[in-house]
This record gives structure tokens, C-alpha cells and sequence, in this order.
């Protein structure tokens, strides 16, 4: 779709460009654009010439800056960072656009009226109405839903450009067609960019919560995960429904329910995680150094792949996870489905009530981890599930072989806190001393801090006001914290790079923000 | 790089071309920008354009709207925007005082500022409805002379002309 938006805007911009290079075709253009613009020049009004000139000035100076700032606010608020980048590039685009095909065709303003409004420059194609354009319909794909507040706001669109193009002529610096081939820039331009780069299918607009990074299943995508499902697994679908999405920021967690009733679950990974996954590994490189092996996936095959590898291999370790039955693909390289049993009647185990049993059972998992030379690294209340008296370890996307002590002590101290966070520490800690050493319970909570807490985790714990990770210190022997900021060269360079980067884009940014329109 | 952060540098630096740095200058015997540097006054009998160049003299920035026209001239041995030439409605000819004139239908004033280290003056050409101010600010050392050389670049033609031009190359209206 994006490719025929792409090949339409360049067939039309090769066509426009030719015909007003060519002088005949010009002349003609320029003799009907003249023509019907007469009509209104020469019938201004006084009681109309005072809100045309307005909606001229407010159009060519105001009303890209207040619709372009305020969707970046937006955009900026609901962490859609990726459309507000793409909202300046569009911006960036149409200016380009419009400046360099303007100097080419160099058509002056309309001949034999008088200008009564704001003009820069030629007038073909108009660059205060592409601008405008531009920055209404990125505005809209940034913060609109679709469905009928896009429908509203497309309306309210059409209703704002008819309003400025008329005004646009009215004054008399615009001929129809430059209003009507800024129109097409603008939206051919913005539209072709956040189709090729935030498709609504993988970055859809809503404000339900959750993260933003949850791709929508109904539609095409639902269809081809059904057809999938059926063919490669023999699984036939009644329903799919996103499930858990609070507590799942990598993935698109879901819950498909077969014909004959019976649940699964799968985990539905795209390129958008494995970017994701690129730049949360950069920034706690950046932020603390390399803490363990944090080397980013190249791609959402491996991505999948190891989530799958660590499955079995807990399994095999005895740890009760969930079991795996097989990698369904959506698309080549680009989506996968990992599909899990489902754990039917089990809660979170926060959710449930808490014993002596459970503290035990959840500490024999870390016991078995440990035992095993695994790490789950990702241990929150939405990762530990209780069905009766099993305590599940979910979400075993982090997951490593042979961790440090560190890494482990990490995941001990973690599990501790979750189940402190429905009893009491002195319980949990009293309890744990039956699997692990006064040393490991020290060294975990030495090694413990904010960093190492899953933001779930770290949330929960903020808002129970116990001071959770101080009590812990205060009743396991006392010991050094133990320091996780590691300073390397290869940390250092990094951060120069990125402090760089950052610098000269926004001194590009800051350098153009009154030529895109921002200003 | 991520990729769209690769386009976002790309096209802000292409948008980085803004309409100043890319419109052409009014040359005297095309319609081009002329048009609009006529339009941008449009009650001035006379319109600016700009011949050939003196070695060492370029133009850096073209802006045209509904203001007025702004030519920013670099040079070799002046300077960056050594030169400036303004056409607007009116100008604030302060004390310049009156010269003899170089262009025919236009009065021309001089202000004088200093000589040296830098020559520094305000040069203006006052006709019907309109006015060409050059503004000079020479780099220390650079030779006053240097003004006249690139002065002598300006052409001054009526907007007749500048409409004939219009019929000849483009289409049968007026200004």
C-alpha cells in the first residue's frame, strides 16, 4: 500500500512539474487558474475581507505551530515517540518539497490582483497551505483513534483547508491550483511517510493504556494469525483476545480460544519489539554499563527462538513454566507467534492468597533456578503465577544460561519482595532461610536497587510505603552494597556517540524549526 | 543510527534549504523572480533586478514577500553580507544626504558611516512608490571602491519593462 502511495505521489509530482515547466500547458493553467479566481478577487467585500485576511494570517503564521506543537505534546505524553518524529519529518518534507519545486516552476502570484495577504516567495505549489496540510493530518495520526474521531477529525480537516484555500485566494495570493497541489503534497507526503514507517496495523493510536508497543489482532493481522495457527499447528481458533497487557511491555501477550472451548496462549512478537528490545538494551547500557549480557536480538527469529530455548529449558530443569508448543510464523522475519499452554484458573500472585506454602513454593522456583544455572531476570507479581498450590514462572523472554551470582542474587532478592508485598518481610525472610544462607540473602538485597527491579516490581513496591528493600537489609547480616555502575570504554564511546547524535539533531531541529513551519 | 532517526536528520537537513536559500535572483532579462520583486512592492514605478556580478561578489540569500525584497550579497574580500539590498515601500533615509543620480527616474542619497577600518554606509534610491536601499558593512580593510563596483551590478527598470518582459515570456496579463 505504501509503494502505490509512493509510485501515485511521484507520477503526479513528474506530471506537475513537467506541465508547468512546459510553457504552453502553463500559460493555459495560469489563463483558467485567473479565471476563476476573478470572480472572488473582484467581488471582496468589506464585511468578508477582515476574516479572510485573518484566516490567511492565522493560516500562514499560527496554525502549524499550535497543531503541530500540541500533537507533539500529545504525542510526547503517551510516549508515541515515533510519530512525533515522524510529524517533523513530514514537516521537513513538505517544506523541502515545496521550496525546491517552487524555485523550479517559479510561478509568480496570481497576475492583475492585488496581494491584501501574507506571501512568501512563488506561489506553486502553495507552501503554507501543504504546510498547514501537513501538519493537520500528522497531528491527526498522532493522537486521533481511528474509527470516528478519525472520521471527525478528517472532517474538521476539510473543513480547515476549504476555509484557508478559499481565504488563500480571496487575498488574492494563491491561485487554485498551487492550494489545490499543497493539498496533495501535504497529504500525499504525510501520509506515505507514517504509512511506510508507523503502519496502523503495528502502531495504532488508542487510550486504553497499556503499552503503545501492543499490536492490534483484529483485521488482516487477526485473520493471518488464525490461518497460521490452523496450518502450521493444526490449532483452530475461535477467539483471540489480547490478555495481560499491563504487565507485558516486549510482546503482545494473547489468549486464543480453540473451537472445542480449551485455551492457549501465545506471545505475538514483530519488529516493532525487537526495536524495542534494541533500544531498552541501549539505554541500560548508557545508564549503568553492560550489567550482564545484554546483547540486542538481530532478529525476531532469534527473538522468538530463545524465548522458546529457555522454555524448554526450564522444563527440563523441573522449573514450572509453560510449556511450549511451537513457533507459528505470521509473516517471514518479521512476526512470530510462540504458543504456551494455557494456565486456565491461575492468577497473579498477588492476586492470590498468601501462605506459608506458596511463600515456599515460590522460593523452591529461585532455589531451581539457582540450582540449575538459570536466571529468569524478569521476576514481578504479572511473571509469578499460582494455580492451587503451583507457582509458575512466566515470561521467560530474559532469561539466561550460567548468569553471574550477581544476576541470581538479583533474581532472589526480587522474588522476596513479591512475596513481601502480600505478607509480611520478616515471614518471607524467616522462610527463606530454609533454601538459602544468611550471606545469600544479604548479598541479594546488597545487589538489590531500583535499576535491578522490574518496573512493575519497582512500582508495587513504591506504593506499599514499607520500605521493603531497607526492612530486608535490616534483617539479613549486614554487607556492602554491591556496586552496578561499570564504567568501560566501550560504555564511555557510546555515550559520547549517542551525546553527539542527540546534539547535532537537535541543533538540525532547532537550526530549520521556523523553515518546517514549527515557528 | 535507527532508521527514522536517519530520515528525521535527513529531511529536516534537506528542509534545511529553506525559501530564502533557494529562490533565485531577479535577473533583468527573465520573468522569474523578477515578477514577484515586483509584486512584493506593487505600487513602485521602478523594480530591482541584478546584472552580471563583479568578480568576488555572490549572492547568499533571496527573500521576497509581501514586505518587500531582501538581496544579502557575500564577498571574497568584504566579507559575509558585506552587502544588502533592501527594496521596500518607503525607506528612513536619516541624514543621507542628496547625490547625483546614477539611475534614471530615482532620486539617490548617501550616509556615510565610516571609512575605515571597515567601510560602513547606507546608499538609497528613492522613486514612485517604492525604494532600493543598499547597506554596506565591509569587513577592516576591504576598499570602499568595492561598493561602486557592486553597485554598478543594480538595474532599476520600469515596471513596464518588467510587464513587456512578462508578455514576452510568459502570458498576456499585467502586473
Amino acid at each position: 500500500m505504501a509503494v502505490a502511495w509512493l509510485a501515485a505521489f511521484i507520477v503526479w509530482a513528474v506530471i506537475w512539474v513537467w506541465v508547468f515547466l512546459a510553457d504552453e500547458p502553463a500559460i493555459w493553467i495560469t489563463e483558467r487558474d485567473l479565471e476563476l479566481m476573478r470572480p472572488i478577487v473582484e467581488n471582496r467585500r468589506g464585511w468578508l475581507t477582515p476574516p479572510m485576511e485573518w484566516a490567511n494570517r492565522i493560516g500562514s503564521d499560527w496554525a502549524v505551530p499550535i497543531v503541530g506543537w500540541s500533537a507533539v505534546v500529545i504525542g510526547l505524553a503517551t510516549k508515541r515517540i515515533r510519530h512525533v518524529l515522524l510529524l517533523i519529518a513530514s514537516l521537513a518534507t513538505v517544506a523541502a518539497i515545496s521550496t525546491i519545486v517552487g524555485a523550479e516552476i517559479m510561478r509568480p502570484r496570481p497576475l492583475g490582483f492585488t496581494q491584501i495577504g501574507e506571501w512568501e516567495g512563488f506561489s506553486q505549489p502553495s507552501r503554507p497551505v501543504a504546510l498547514l496540510t501537513a501538519g493537520l493530518v500528522a497531528a491527526l495520526l498522532t493522537t486521533t483513534p481511528t474509527g470516528r474521531p478519525r472520521r471527525i477529525g478528517i472532517a474538521l480537516i476539510v473543513g480547515l483547508l476549504v476555509v484557508f484555500g478559499f481565504a488563500q485566494l480571496y487575498v488574492g495570493v494563491d491561485h487554485p491550483t498551487d492550494v489545490l497541489a499543497g493539498v496533495n503534497v501535504g497529504v500525499a507526503v504525510t501520509l506515505l511517510l507514517y504509512r511506510l514507517v508507523a503502519p496502523e496495523a503495528v502502531f495504532p493510536i488508542h487510550y486504553r493504556g497499556g503499552n503503545t508497543a501492543h499490536l492490534d489482532v483484529t483485521g488482516r493481522r487477526g485473520e493471518a494469525i488464525r490461518r497460521a495457527l490452523h496450518d502450521q499447528l493444526g490449532v483452530a481458533v475461535a477467539d483471540i483476545e489480547p490478555v495481560g497487557l499491563e504487565g507485558s511491555a516486549g510482546s503482545t501477550p494473547l489468549k486464543i480460544t480453540r473451537s472445542d472451548g480449551t485455551a492457549l496462549f501465545a506471545k505475538l512478537y514483530a519488529r516493532s519489539h525487537l526495536r524495542s528490545d534494541r533500544s531498552y538494551k541501549l539505554g541500560r547500557t548508557l545508564l549503568y554499563g553492560r550489567l550482564e549480557d545484554e546483547q540486542h536480538f538481530t532478529s525476531v527469529r532469534r527473538l522468538i527462538q530463545h524465548e522458546d530455548y529457555m522454555l524448554r529449558v526450564m522444563a527440563a530443569a523441573g522449573i514450572e513454566a509453560m510449556s511450549p508448543l511451537g513457533i507459528v510464523e505470521i509473516t517471514p522475519e518479521h512476526e512470530y507467534l510462540l504458543v504456551t499452554e494455557f494456565l486456565d484458573g491461575a492468577v497473579e500472585i498477588d492476586q492470590a492468597e498468601m501462605t506459608e506454602e506458596l511463600i515456599d513454593a515460590s522460593l523452591q522456583a529461585v532455589c531451581a533456578l539457582w540450582t540449575a544455572g538459570l536466571a529468569h531476570r524478569d521476576i514481578k507479581p504479572a511473571n509469578v503465577m499460582v494455580r492451587g498450590s503451583e507457582v509458575h514462572l512466566i515470561d521467560v523472554a530474559f532469561g539466561q544460561v550460567r548468569p553471574s551470582p550477581w544476576r541470581q542474587a538479583v533474581d532472589l532478592a526480587n522474588m522476596m519482595l513479591v512475596l513481601a508485598l502480600t505478607s509480611s518481610p520478616e515471614t518471607v525472610y524467616e522462610r527463606a532461610r530454609r533454601y538459602f544462607s544468611e550471606d545469600e540473602i544479604a548479598e541479594a538485597f546488597a545487589a538489590s536497587r531500583g535499576v535491578t527491579l522490574p518496573s512493575q516490581l519497582r512500582g508495587d513496591v513504591r506504593r506499599d510505603g514499607r520500605e521493603l528493600v531497607e526492612r530486608f537489609r535490616s534483617l539479613a547480616p549486614e554487607r556492602s552494597p554491591v556496586a552496578i555502575q561499570r564504567w568501560t570504554v566501550r560504555r564511555l564511546a557510546l555515550t559520547l556517540w549517542v551525546a553527539f547524535v542527540a546534539a547535532a539533531l537537535a541543533a538540525v531541529f532547532l537550526g530549520n524549526v521556523g523553515d518546517i513551519g514549527l515557528l | 543510527m535507527p532508521p527514522l532517526l536517519s530520515l528525521l536528520v535527513l529531511t529536516v537537513s534537506i528542509a534545511a534549504c529553506s525559501v530564502e536559500q533557494t529562490l533565485p535572483p531577479p535577473h533583468c532579462e527573465q520573468a522569474g523572480s523578477g515578477l514577484i520583486v515586483a509584486q512584493s512592492v506593487p505600487d513602485a514605478e521602478l523594480v530591482p533586478c541584478v546584472g552580471p556580478l563583479p568578480a568576488g561578489w555572490e549572492i547568499d540569500g533571496v527573500r521576497i514577500d509581501d514586505g518587500g525584497t531582501r538581496l544579502r550579497f557575500d564577498s571574497d574580500r568584504a566579507g559575509d553580507d558585506a552587502a544588502v539590498l533592501h527594496f521596500t515601500r518607503t525607506c528612513d533615509r536619516g541624514d543621507a544626504v542628496t547625490v547625483p543620480s546614477d539611475r534614471a527616474g530615482a532620486e539617490r542619497f548617501e550616509s556615510i558611516e565610516r571609512l575605515v577600518p571597515g567601510f560602513r554606509a547606507d546608499r538609497y534610491y528613492a522613486f514612485e512608490g517604492g525604494c532600493v536601499r543598499w547597506r554596506f558593512d565591509f569587513d577592516d580593510g576591504a576598499p570602499a571602491g568595492l561598493s561602486v563596483e557592486l553597485g554598478s551590478a543594480l538595474v532599476l527598470l520600469s515596471r513596464d519593462d518588467v510587464n513587456e518582459i512578462l508578455r514576452e515570456t510568459f502570458i498576456d496579463e499585467e502586473l
